[in-house]
């Protein structure tokens, strides 16, 4: 009983998070047909898709390894035949899958009820290119959610810096705006971080607004983040290894 | 040889923090670390069907030792050789050869049955589903379990849960047991169902089971072999029977006395530990144990007499405590 009622809390969180912004933007467009450089029907579409790209690319269950590793409980891990990478990534895809499917039920239920100007993608080398941009922000944020899980080997306090984390993702990854109504040297910051690429990249090639020079070159600087970040999990995850101490409670 | 262990060394660095707020800034500031050594220079080596108790006192290093071997802790230097395999490398072959208990740490899903934890363990194991059956079965009918294990494990009592953790540690046949204090805080009968399933396991399955706790019980039960360590070194490796007669240099009588006895009159017999008219405990030395029985048989009104070996128990606190003099 106490699972199904936290289950129907959390889905009415979701879907009241993204009510906020859209009418947000409803109210701002109110009057105006143009808006930074968007029309009402692309800003609208842009907020209803965070959502669905939060459940896909955003949604993880290794918010857990820092206290895992702090408690001790990481030594049921150690000691069995798992890998642990592989076995995160298993979970998130299960986690992930389960998430869209509840997201696309709830936006198919916002389309009737508000009944939004949206605007449909029909180019396949578009929908390609935005899947594979979509595969690279959950490569990046599953890795970079990690890293910060890894924290835990060396200290007690995992959620402070993750905290911080959600604060500048909030900003920089595009959830609650698109990126490019910043003023451009924002814009060029939040360009040369590994954030852009979790939700602003691919809704921005989904939306058709990106010329194919540019959606190869994000595609590209979006390896070379994967590649990094790929990297360092691995590399803290060994260090993180040698001092772990197997204590807790 | 199925485990070799050759001068192993593990340190700590842990942080100190004074205590208070001034104590917490400097911390922030300037953090302070000092070295712990956990285990200093310890070798041994065990065979193959082997059951070896390890024993210490708290802080002593045992539970460091055994996660080095389990391949949990990364050792500052030494090496180790487990069936052939380096344990810090937690290869995929040597952890389906092991299996770790820990009587203080769960392994089992806290909210779903036993019965889930177990076929979760067959999928990581790799365990055939033939195989499977037959050993969940067997253990499952050992431990009389059988209506508990749809039972959420949160709501299963002490013993029960051990009961289960024992058995989804076993699923898989391992050939090495790691058991940490696998009785503490247990009844007495759950103790012995415990020592009865390790002691059959290890019959059947030729497995090598090493062993820390607390409980002299457990060492007298299960281990013909101890290893001793106190402070991060060993102190003593050699068989139980030994190790009281070696540290042992005295027997116990025990006097049940007929009528009182001024204390001060054993002095001639040996050292009067314990007086509680009429029961009377003197230690003697080893060699004239029977010279003062029989001295005792002759000058006191003795009703009943019994000559033994002294506790395991004070014998190994004999030993922490010179050791820390």
């Amino acid at each position: 009983m106490i699972y199904r009622l936290n289950f129907i809390f959390w889905r009415l969180r979701v879907v009241m998070q993204i009510l906020v912004v859209y009418f947000l933007w409803l109210a701002l467009f109110s009057g105006r047909n143009e808006l930074f450089g968007y029309n009402q029907s692309q800003m609208l579409t842009y907020v209803l898709l965070t959502s669905l790209a939060r459940s896909i690319i955003l949604s993880t269950t290794t918010m857990e390894i820092g206290s895992i590793i702090n408690q001790g409980n990481l030594s049921n891990y150690l000691i069995r035949p798992i890998n642990f990478f592989r076995y995160y990534i298993a979970r998130d895809i299960a986690d992930k899958s389960l998430n869209v499917l509840f997201s696309i039920g709830e936006i198919a239920l916002l389309y009737v009820l508000l009944r939004p100007d949206i605007y449909i993608q029909s180019d396949v080398t578009m929908i390609a290119y935005g899947t594979l941009a979509v595969c690279i922000g959950m490569t990046l944020y599953f890795y970079f959610s990690l890293l910060l899980g890894f924290l835990g080997f060396w200290t007690p306090d995992v959620w402070g810096p993750r905290f911080l984390s959600f604060v500048i993702m909030e900003f920089f990854a595009g959830g609650l705006f698109p990126l490019d109504i910043l003023p451009a040297p924002l814009f060029a910051l939040s360009k040369s971080l590994p954030f852009f690429y979790f939700i602003y990249f691919p809704i921005k090639i989904y939306l058709g607004q990106l010329p194919i020079q540019e959606i190869i070159r994000g595609i590209f600087l979006g390896s070379v983040w994967v590649g990094v970040l790929w990297c360092a999990a691995r590399m803290v995850w060994q260090k993180g290894l040698r001092v772990y101490t197997a204590e807790g409670k | 040889m199925a485990i070799s262990v050759s001068h192993l060394v593990k340190h700590y660095r842990i942080h100190k923090k004074e205590p208070g707020f001034l104590g917490s800034v400097s911390s922030l500031l300037s953090p302070h670390y000092e070295q712990v050594s956990a285990v200093e220079d310890i070798s041994f080596s065990i065979d193959e069907g082997e059951l070896v108790g390890f024993i210490g006192p708290n802080g002593a290093g045992k539970t460091t030792t055994l996660k080095c071997l389990t391949g949990l802790l990364y050792p500052t230097s030494g090496s180790i050789d487990i069936l052939g395999y380096i344990p810090y490398e937690r290869k995929t072959p040597y952890l389906k050869s092991i299996t770790l208990v820990m009587g203080q740490k769960n392994q089992l899903w806290w909210d779903l049955p036993a019965a889930d934890t177990f076929l979760l363990n067959k999928e990581i194991y790799e365990i055939p589903d033939v195989q499977y059956k037959k050993t969940l079965a067997e253990y499952v009918e050992l431990m009389e379990v059988e209506n508990l294990i749809n039972v959420q494990v949160r709501k299963l009592s002490l013993g029960e849960r051990m009961k289960m953790e024992l058995i989804a540690a076993l699923l898989h046949k391992p050939k090495i047991l790691f058991l940490d204090e696998p009785t503490i805080g247990l009844d007495v009968v759950m103790q012995k169902k415990i020592r009865d399933f390790i002691r059959i396991y290890n019959k059947q399955n030729r497995s090598t089971v090493l062993l820390t706790t607390h409980y002299m019980e457990d060492v007298r039960q299960l281990a013909s072999r101890i290893i001793i360590i106190d402070h991060g070194k060993l102190l003593y490796d050699g068989k139980l029977d030994k190790l009281v007669k070696q540290y042992a240099s005295y027997k116990i009588l025990s006097i049940i006395l007929g009528s009182y006895i001024h204390p001060d009159a054993f002095k001639e017999i040996g050292d009067l530990v314990d007086y509680n008219f009429p029961r009377a405990i003197v230690r003697v030395p080893r060699g004239g144990s029977n010279m003062a029985a029989a001295q005792l048989l002759q000058k006191f009104p003795v009703e009943d007499l019994n000559i033994e070996e002294p506790n395991i128990e004070d014998i190994v606190r004999d030993i922490f405590t010179k050791i820390q003099k």
